[in-house]
This record gives structure tokens, sequence and C-alpha cells, in this order.
């Protein structure tokens, strides 16, 4: 977090810092040390460079204009201490007087080099911001199509927090180094070069005095970066698990609290605490020696040319203007070489950020639609399964050769212990999942060779975790329909029992949800789910656990509604409790993947099978004591 | 801000240190432009060689103090944030251990994190800021003028000029570009919006075939940010020339004017060139500057945003010197008791509820989602204190008491179920931190959790992962229940705790509880009627109150919320299984 920081506050103070077109200044680089963090190294930089110049698309032709301005301006850069020596040299002629032509001459050039580039630097600026963030926008728009069309495995085996930050952070970092670091390198790269030709052209003697300091440089910051990167890491492995023990002890806290726990929670704190200080403290101090250890060293090359040029001159072998644009120039030479290495660290992290992003837009697709799919129409909602087996994976199977039939308008109830495959039973089903061997039909026909759109918006599917979006509740249930009537969504409400409570709020139908409906109780988010699956029309209806995080008494006005779904359609209802699934037409015990009993309520309970005990062991308690009460009132 | 007080006292010494030492280096850097001048107007001009070798032994001499002086300070501002910082983190997070619900529910959960972690840091690194650039720059703008103008007073002319322009530019920059950050902050997290709905909802999306409309969503906050973006891009990219080109007219403008006095015979060429050196010194501290004012912003928000949670006061009261009586053991009293959240509006959540549950007894709770059954609850280790009315435990009002007493007595195994990170032995410790390996392993059993532990290749030390997250649902509430045994409390609390258990493990919990833990009064909450039916009394709830006390044998017939649920539960199976 502090690494990024500081890198962010280097940056910025890099972007802020333009050319420097003075004599030898100190400039800004004596302020802001770096605390350099352990950098990301790209796995593959030049296959992802040449993939992020393929975004880069109609955009190329702005960023070569930009390119070009870029080698203008730094000419211009490299200019300017030339001139300022010479406007130097106009002033200490040997008779002492000042040469006004020349001086006039060198101040006019001075102040247009000064005018383009500040120009070019605007257009550069400008351009440059609307072609980066063109260009990570449609990053960003590829991205969210892509996950459009990814599995529902892919976004069960991440966090959300994780493909959130590939959305943010990453997606941030690619363009930060398309609008800094690359503009940043080219200058850096063109000064550098050009500092150094001008330099040699200057005084090949004062170069090679100003050049001694070079390998000290690098050995430096080698020596110093090598133990920071260390430092930062174990900084970083520091504050995550000081991290995640605030994460922890903060959303446990009523335990803290309910076992006096609290000075426990202080002490370890303060121990996970006191070692991220310690190494905090390391990690600051040595990245702290590199600037002023950087600054002695220039310092150094500075008065290795002072000492040589002035034997030099007092030999009359150069002018004092020369020694004037030579020290500027040498200025200008060690500075990009410092930001250098900055900058090749934003855009190596900018690059493992792309990296990042590929990796997703790499992720396989839901497999395409066969070429002889056809859209099912008028589902009928004859359902087949044949012998189907499936894992999520490979190694371990979760169903095994299922086969079961549920005619047009019949109900299944598949019930069994967590983890038995009732809920893959429904993802197959959807095609959320395709299906290792066997065959699936509706309507007698393989599911595969339907289109996977028309597949799905035959079924209506009502989760144990209802998902609302923000937005009002109308729209919320028009989700599944939007051409949908004001009426005809009023009528799904209604056959939902949702109306009565909708109609109690303030502003009805038109009451804004926070994210996931957060203002409304469970079960009128349940309830506002059914009526967004009724609108929807489908010809099948999943239930899975629709109704198990409800209190029961709710419970019972949800099943009504359930019901007036469920007549005439083909259904399948996953359910923990057993008293909401004994309607059903069929029953279906799963336990470890395979169907162990099936038949409807009264069937099973006559076998004296695994149903019989499930609803002894549920019901045996409240049977007895039913018996007794009965006896008591009669 | 008044809690910074403490730190100030601590830490101003070493702080004013850290200042001189940075005072110092910036004498250093000051120096340097006119030593250069003298180089090339006494040595060169003058061709003294000597002198030339002199002055850039000085230099260096200079540049070395002043390297050593920055290390010093170096080492110094980082004692001082690095101990501020831990420190501060520290304080905060025992404020808020210490905090009542009352007030930590002010706050959202993932919010206190945040305060914790990011806005410390950011603050921190504010503190270590001061001590290296923000008081620096200042002093290299001031001292560069100084220097500048005691130079050449004629030169200092343009800067007079210059340096307001710069200045009143960067205000104008910052003045405008502040709310334009804001703006593409907001866009921003209208594009995390999106997509947070989108990966939490994305079945829902699937489901129903709705890529269309959400891909249209996301190109509208896509194309919003984008366009803030820019915006705020440009702006900075219009500044950031404009104020160089200020600058460099201003050299300009020194160029032509030293020529004109140097033709005078009234400056040596040197001058110009140590005054330009100066002006791209105060330049760049005034660009710093800008750049601290920023930080000094965002400092300024996580700062207050510390102070929030320290200005927080816990309005828990109680009598240092108040004990519990010895005589009464489990005894839990409610007389009138009526309850409400802080800030929330409308009807209270709990109203004269009154009700008495003797020494050993088991006190089942029932009702809808929101009738009030885990408040009700979370009011006797007193989580939060009563609007109005009293709660009496063992006889004694537990406003009077310490809050840590009343919580030793009592063990709640809340609905949620929360194990920490470390072994199934250090999560049981929680309970009693000196509890044998007999005690943990009779709990365990209690608990039915003895089996699957014990199991386990590592025993008692299998480790939990972050949130129980290698454990079911079931097995993670009985290992919450254990914990709770462990203590061997005089009044247990179960809050739905045992949803994700079977019925027939949740009998064979409540058998052992009947047999091991004789005199121990229990409060049942719980969804099923099957797990409370033979609790020496059932509270029914139902909007905040109670519509019916007593047996289950009373209650079937009298009250009329508990004959529904009870319908609702077994309705038809009974008369189904009824045939058999």
């Amino acid at each position: 977090m502090q690494q990024d920081s500081n890198r962010a506050q280097d940056n910025s103070s890099t972007a802020q810092q333009p050319p420097m077109l003075g004599g030898p200044g100190r400039g800004a680089r004596g302020f802001g040390g770096p605390g350099r963090g352990p950098v990301e190294k790209p796995k593959n930089l030049t296959g992802t460079v040449k993939r992020l110049w393929q975004y880069f698309g109609k955009e190329r032709k702005l960023l070569s204009i930009i390119f070009v301005s870029i080698l203008v301006d730094s000419a211009l850069t490299l200019s300017a201490p030339y001139l300022i020596g010479r406007s130097i040299d106009a002033m200490s002629t040997r008779n002492g007087q000042v040469d006004f032509g020349l001086l006039g001459i060198t101040i006019t050039v001075l102040l247009v080099a000064y005018l383009s580039d500040g120009l070019l630097t605007l257009f550069q600026g400008w351009t440059m911001a609307g072609v980066s963030q063109r260009i990570v926008k449609s990053i960003r728009r590829a991205l969210f199509e892509k996950l459009q069309k990814l599995p529902i495995a892919f976004f069960d085996t991440r966090t959300h927090g994780e493909l959130m930050s590939r959305f943010s952070n990453d997606i941030d970092n690619v363009s930060n180094t398309i609008s800094q670091a690359t503009t940043q390198l080219m200058s850096g790269v063109i000064v550098i070069i050009g500092s150094l030709v001008m330099m040699i052209i200057l005084s090949p003697i004062l170069t090679l005095a100003s050049l001694i300091t070079v390998p000290l440089v690098f050995l430096l910051t080698r020596t110093i970066a090598k133990r920071t990167s260390i430092l930062f890491k174990n900084q970083q492995m520091q504050l995550g698990k000081l991290n995640g023990h605030i994460e922890e002890s903060i959303s446990g806290i009523e335990v803290v609290k309910a076992f006096n726990h609290e000075q426990k929670a202080i002490e370890e704190f303060e121990g996970v605490n006191r070692v991220l200080c310690q190494v905090g403290l390391k990690a600051q101090i040595w990245s702290g020696f590199l600037m002023p250890i950087m600054n002695v060293i220039n310092n150094l090359g500075f008065a290795m040319v002072a000492i040589v040029g002035g034997i030099l001159a007092v030999k009359s072998l150069i002018t004092v203007g020369i020694i004037a644009s030579f020290l500027s120039y040498s200025r200008q030479f060690v500075r990009p070489l410092n930001d250098l290495a900055n900058i090749f660290n934003i855009l190596q992290s900018g690059v493992a950020g792309a990296e990042r992003v590929f990796e997703v837009m790499d992720e396989q697709e839901e497999p395409a639609d066969l070429p002889h799919a056809i859209p099912l129409e008028n589902p009928q909602g004859h359902v087949v399964f044949d012998d189907v087996s499936f894992g999520y994976r490979p190694d371990v199977p979760i169903l095994k050769q299922i086969s079961f039939e549920s005619i047009k308008g019949s109900s299944t109830a598949l019930v069994g212990p967590t983890g038995a495959g009732k809920t893959t039973i429904v993802n197959l089903l959807t095609r959320f999942y395709d299906i290792s061997s066997g065959k699936i039909e509706i309507d007698g026909r393989d599911i595969r060779e339907y289109t996977r759109d028309s597949l799905r918006r035959c079924f209506g599917i009502v989760l144990q975790d209802t998902y609302l979006f923000s937005g009002t509740i109308k729209e919320n249930i028009k989700y599944g329909n939007p051409d949908a009537s004001e009426a005809e969504v009023e009528m799904a409400a209604r056959m939902a029992n949702a109306d009565v409570f909708i109609k109690r709020l303030p502003r009805q139908y038109d009451t804004l949800l926070s994210e996931n409906g957060g203002n409304l109780s469970q079960g009128q988010r349940q309830l506002l789910a059914i009526a967004r699956v009724i609108l929807s029309k489908p010809a099948l209806l999943i239930l899975d656990e629709a109704t198990s995080s409800i209190d029961t008494r709710t419970e019972l006005h949800i099943q009504d509604a359930l019901l007036n779904i469920m007549d005439g359609r083909t259904s399948f209802i996953i359910a923990h409790r057993l008293n909401t699934i004994r309607e059903a037409d069929t029953i279906m015990v799963i336990d470890h993947g395979a169907i162990v009993e099936s038949g409807n309520h009264d069937r099973l309970l006559e076998q004296q099978g695994v149903y019989y005990s499930m609803f002894n062991n549920q019901f045996k308690n409240l049977q007895s004591q039913w018996d007794e009460d009965q006896l008591g009132i009669v | 801000m008044q809690f910074l007080t403490k730190y100030i006292q601590k830490y101003w010494k070493l702080f004013c240190l850290a200042v001189v030492f940075l005072m110092f280096e910036a004498m250093c850097d000051l120096m340097q432009p006119t030593i250069m001048s003298q180089v090339i107007d006494v040595g060169v001009a003058n061709k003294n060689l000597a002198f030339v070798l002199k002055m850039g032994g000085w230099m260096l001499l200079i540049t070395g103090l002043g390297a050593i002086s920055a290390s010093t300070r170096n080492i110094v501002s980082s004692i001082v944030s690095q101990n501020f910082g831990a420190q501060l983190r520290s304080d905060l997070f025992s404020k808020i251990q210490t905090l009542s619900f009352k007030n930590i529910d002010k706050f959202e959960r993932a919010s206190l994190v945040t305060r914790l972690t990011n806005d410390v840091t950011q603050f921190q690194m504010f503190v270590n800021g001061l001590m290296r650039i923000f008081v620096k720059a200042p002093l290299l703008c001031i001292g560069g003028l100084i220097m500048a103008t005691r130079l050449n007073a004629q030169l200092a002319v343009t800067l007079a000029l210059v340096v307001p322009i710069v200045g009143v530019l960067i205000a104008i920059n910052m003045r405008i570009g502040f709310p334009f950050f804001i703006r593409v902050q907001r866009a921003l997290d209208g594009v995390n919006g999106v997509m947070r709905e989108y990966l939490s909802g994305v079945r829902v999306v699937k489901a129903f075939n709705r890529f269309d409309y959400e891909t249209a969503r996301f190109n509208q906050v896509n194309e919003e940010y984008r366009t803030k973006a820019t915006g705020a891009n440009r702006l900075m990219s219009v500044f950031s020339p404009t104020i160089m080109l200020t600058m460099n007219f201003g050299i300009v403008a020194v160029l032509w004017i030293g020529g004109v006095r140097v033709n005078q015979g009234q400056m040596q060429v040197g001058h110009v060139i140590a005054f330009i050196n100066y002006m791209t010194q105060i330049l760049f501290s005034l660009m710093t500057i800008s750049m601290v004012f920023n930080m000094f912003v965002r400092a300024k928000a996580s700062l207050g945003r510390i102070g929030e949670v320290f200005s927080e006061q816990n309005d828990m009261h109680w009598d240092g010197q108040a004990q519990f009586p010895d005589k009464m053991k489990g005894r839990i009293d409610f007389q009138n008791v009526s309850f409400s959240y802080e800030g929330a509006a409308g009807e209270p959540v709990l109203k004269n509820i009154s009700f008495t549950c003797l020494p050993g007894e088991t006190i089942g709770i029932i009702g809808s989602t929101g009738s009030g059954k885990s408040s009700l609850v979370s009011l006797i280790p007193r989580f939060y204190d009563v609007s109005s009315g009293k709660i009496l435990v063992d006889g004694e009002d537990i406003r009077t008491l310490d809050p840590k007493l009343v919580r030793e007595k009592i063990a709640i195994v809340p609905q949620k179920t929360t194990l920490f990170t470390g072994t199934v032995e250090e999560n049981l410790r929680w309970g009693k931190e000196d509890a044998t390996l007999e005690e943990i392993g009779q709990s365990l059993r209690m608990a039915q959790a003895h089996e699957f532990i014990s199991t386990s290749p590592e025993g008692y030390q299998t480790r939990i992962g972050q949130g129980g997250v290698n454990f079911s649902g079931g097995q993670k509430q009985r290992l919450s229940i254990a914990r709770a045994l462990v203590r061997r409390p005089e009044i247990l609390i179960l809050d739905d705790s045992t949803s994700a258990v079977d019925a027939a493990t949740e009998a064979r919990i409540k058998q052992s509880l009947k047999k091991y833990a004789q005199g121990l009064t229990c409060l049942l909450i719980a969804q099923r009627i099957s797990s409370i039916m033979d609790a020496d009394k059932i509270i029914v709830l139902d909007n905040g109150e109670v519509v019916g006390i007593g047996k289950h044998q009373q209650l079937i017939k009298t009250c009329q919320v508990y004959q529904e649920i009870f319908q609702s539960q077994v309705g038809k199976e009974v008369q189904h299984a009824a045939r058999f």
C-alpha cells in the first residue's frame, strides 16, 4: 500500500517535471526520494506490448504525430542550454563589451524555442489525454464484452475482488503507462543521446570527465535497489498479515466482545503492528539513502567538470559559455538517467497489468453454438436426462450416469444432502456447464443442438440468493421482459404476492432499490425475484432452494405464489425443507451423484427408504407432538 | 483533532530535529549555485586555477555535508513517521475494540477496516512528507528568493513578476483541478458499481439473456469515465506548459537584462548563470508546494475519518464497584423492555418485553424474520443498552455492571458463525484461556464436533482458514457451540446456531446439554419448532412484541402466531403421516 502510493507520488512528481530548460539547477529530484517497491515483472514483455499495440488501432496515426512532436520537442530542449551558453558567451567577449547582436539573435531563438516547446508540450498532453483514455476505454469495453462470453465456471472460481481489480487497478496501470511512461521514455532516451552528442561536440575532454560518475550511479542504484526490494516485499507481506488480522477482528467483533477478548485482540494486533513498523522503518531508511548519495555523485561530476573546465578555460582551450552549456548538458544527461529507472518500473507494472487483463481475454469462452443449432421455439418442456455424467474437475465426478424423464407440465423435486449434485443438474440443464458424457434432451432434441440464447430464454430460475439490481422495483421486475407493459408488471407482482408490500412503499413501483435490494427484507426480495420470473413467461421453471433462507410463515405466502407459476410448466425444485416439495409429481433423492430413490411422496414413504428416514428425522418430534395435541384437543 | 495532541507531545522534539537537519540540507542546496558562480567569475575569469580547485573542493564538501544531513534526517523522519503510524493504528484499533456496538454501528465494518489501513497509512505518509519535502520546498523557495535577490537585486525584479504569476497559476490549477478529480473519482465508482453488480448477478444476467442491456449500461459509465478522465488530464496538460513557459520567459528576460548590466560593467557573467540556477530551483519548489497541497487535502480527509472514530464516546456507564450477588446463578428478568437502534426511524424493535427465566431453565424464542429475536438476546450481554425498562441478570440491573462482568457469565453463539485463523484448539481457547485438553474434548463432544475433529489427521491442531473456509456450515456451527461451552457459562444463548446442523445431530446436542450442563440457563432462538418444542418456556415474538409465552401444549392452543408457524412447518405431512 505504502509503496504503491509512493510510486504514485513519484509518478506524479515525474509527471509534473517538464523538461528542464534552465541551467545546471538542482532540479526537483532532490525533494521526492523514490520509495521504489518491488516491481512486478511482466512475463512476456515483447509479446504483451505487441498485443497492446493492436488496441491502439486507429490511434496509431495520432500517436505517430505525438512521437514526431516529442522528437522536435526534445531537440528544442537540447538546444536551450546551448543557446544559453551562447548568450553567456556573447556577454563575456574579450573586450568586455557585450555582443548585443549575437545576444539579440540567441535570445530571440531561445524565445521561439521556449514558445514552441510550450505549445508542443501542450499539444502532446492534450492529445495524449484523449488517445490514452480512448484506448483504455476500448480495452475496458473489450474486457467487459469478454466477460459476457465466459462460462459460469469462470466466475465460480474467481473472487469478485480480484476481477474488479483487473478492471480498475490493472487498466489504470496500462493507461498510466501509455500516457506517461511512453512519452517520458521517448523524450528521456532522446535527451540522453542528444545531450551526449552535444557534450562530445562541445568538448570531448569534459565529456570524459563527467562520464566518470556514470558507472558509480549504476553501481549504487543496483546495490540499494537490491536491498530495498527485499525489504519492501517483506513490508508488503507484513502489511497483508496486519490487514488480515484487522479484517478478521473487525468483522468478528461480536465474538471478540462476547468472549471479553478485546485485550487479547489488541495484544495480537500490536505484535504484528510492531513487526510491520520495524520492517517499514528499515525499508524507508534504506530507500532514503539513495537520493542523498546520488546527489553527492552528481555533484562530484559537477565539480569534475568545473575543475577540468576551469583548467581548460585558464589555458584558453574553451570559453566560459561552453562550460556553462556543458554543465547544463551533463545535468540533462544524468537526470533522465535517474528517471528512466523509475519510468521503466511504471512501464513494467503497466505491462504486467496488461498481461493480467489479457489473461482474462484468453480465457476459454462458452463454446459457440453448433453450426446446425436451431432456436428453441415454443418449447413444450419435455425433459430427458440420458446417462448423464459430469464433474467440475475431470478427476472428481459429481454426477454419475443420471437418467430420468420429466414430462411436459410435471414437477420434479430434487432432495439430498449438500454436495450431492442437485444444483449441478440445474447447471447442466441451463447449459451453465456442459455435460461430460450422455445426453440431455428437451422436446426430443439434444440441448446442445439449440442455440444457447434460446435455450436459456425458456427457463425461469429462482435462486436462494435473489439478485436484484440497483434501479426501481419496476425495472427489476421487467428485467427478464423489458417490453412488458405496466399492467403486466402489476399482474406479475400480484401473482407473486408482492403487490401487497410494494403498494405500501411510499413510491410503490418506482421505489429505488439500493445495490442488491438491501432495503428490502429477504422475503420481499424473493417475492420480487418470483415476479421477475413470472413476467418472463418461461416454459420451464427452476426453483433452487428458493425459500430456504426465509422463515416458514413467510414461506407459506411465497409457496402460494410458486404454485401459481408452476401450474402447467415443467418445473424442477431443489429444497432442503421437505415440506416444500411434498406436492411434487416426482421426488428424486440424490446422493453422491446418483439417483437413489424416485417416486411421489406417498410412494417413497411406503418404500421406507432414504426419503422415509429423512422425513422422519425432520418430523418425528412434531408428529408425535401433533398426535398428543390432537388427543388433547379432542 | 484533539487526539493528535498526544502524538505531538511525544514526537515534536524528534520532528523538530528532522526539520533542523532538513534546513541544513536546504542551505547546502542553496549555496551551490553561488559557489558555481564563484568558480566561473573568479576562478575562470581570472585564470586562477588554485581558486577553481579550492571552490571545487568546497562544493564537494558542502554536498557531502548535505548528504550526511539528508541521511540523518531520513533516519530520524523514518523513525518518527513509522512509530507514529504504528502507534496511531494501534490506538485506533484499541479504540474500536472498546467501543460499544451503538458506536460501532455508526460505521460500516468495511469502512472501519479502511480507516485502520488506508487512512492511517495516508496520514503517516503525509507526516513523513512533512519532514522530507513539504518543509524543504518552501525553504528552498524562500531561500532561493533571498539568495537570488542578494546575488543581484536588479535581476530579482523579474522574479517579482514571474513568481506571483506562477503562484497564481498553481492556485488556479488546484482550484479548478480538484473538483475535476472528484468527478473522475465518481465516474470511476460508477464503472466499479456496474461491474460489481454484474459479477454478483452474473447468473441472473445469463439466465435472462440480458447481455445487451448490461453492455449498454457498462458502455454508458465507461464513456462517462473516459470523458471525465480526459477532461481532467487535459486540464493538467494546459497548466504545466503554461507554468513552464512563464518561467522560461523569465529566464530570457534575465539573459537580456543581464546582458545590458554586464555591458554597463555592473554585473559579472557568473551571476547570470547563478541567477538562472536559482530561478529553476524556485520554480521546482513552487511545483512541489502545489503537490504538497494535493497531499494535504488527501491527508486531511483521512485525518477526518480517523478523528471520527476517536471522537466516538462510549456512553455505556457502570459502577466500577458493582459486583454480582453470589446467591443466584443464571437468572434473567426482562422488565418492560423496549429497544430501538440508534438513528433508526419508525417503531421500536422491541416493545414492552417482560419475562423471567429461572436458573437452569431452557427458553425457546421463535418468530418470523425481523420479529426482534436476535435484538432481544443481544441485550442480555449488554451489547446494547435498553431504551426503556430494565434487564436483570442474577437479580442485578446490568446497566450498573461492567459489561465484562456480565459477559463472563454468558456465552453467546451468534447467528453468523465466526471462527478465527488458527488451530481448532486456539479457537476453543477463546472460551477459556486455561482450559485443559480434557475440557476442550468434552465441549467438542457435547457439541457433537469431536468426531470430525478427532478423525482429521491433525486433530485439535487442525488449522482453520480465515472465516473457517475449510469446514462446512454445520461443522463451523458445532465448533462455535463448543467454543461457547468451554467457557462453562451460567447462561448459554444459541442464536439460530444449529440451522445448518441436521435434525438428528441437533437433537443429540440438546440431549448432551441437558445431561452434562445441569443448572445451565439456555436461550434458544430457532426457526424450526421441533428445535424448541420441548423447552421449559417458549416466547413467541411478532413485530417486536411478545404474543405468547408458555409451553408448547399451551401455545398450540392459545397463540395464533404459534399455530401459524406450526402449521407452516408440519401442516399436511402430519396428516399424510397420520395415514400410516
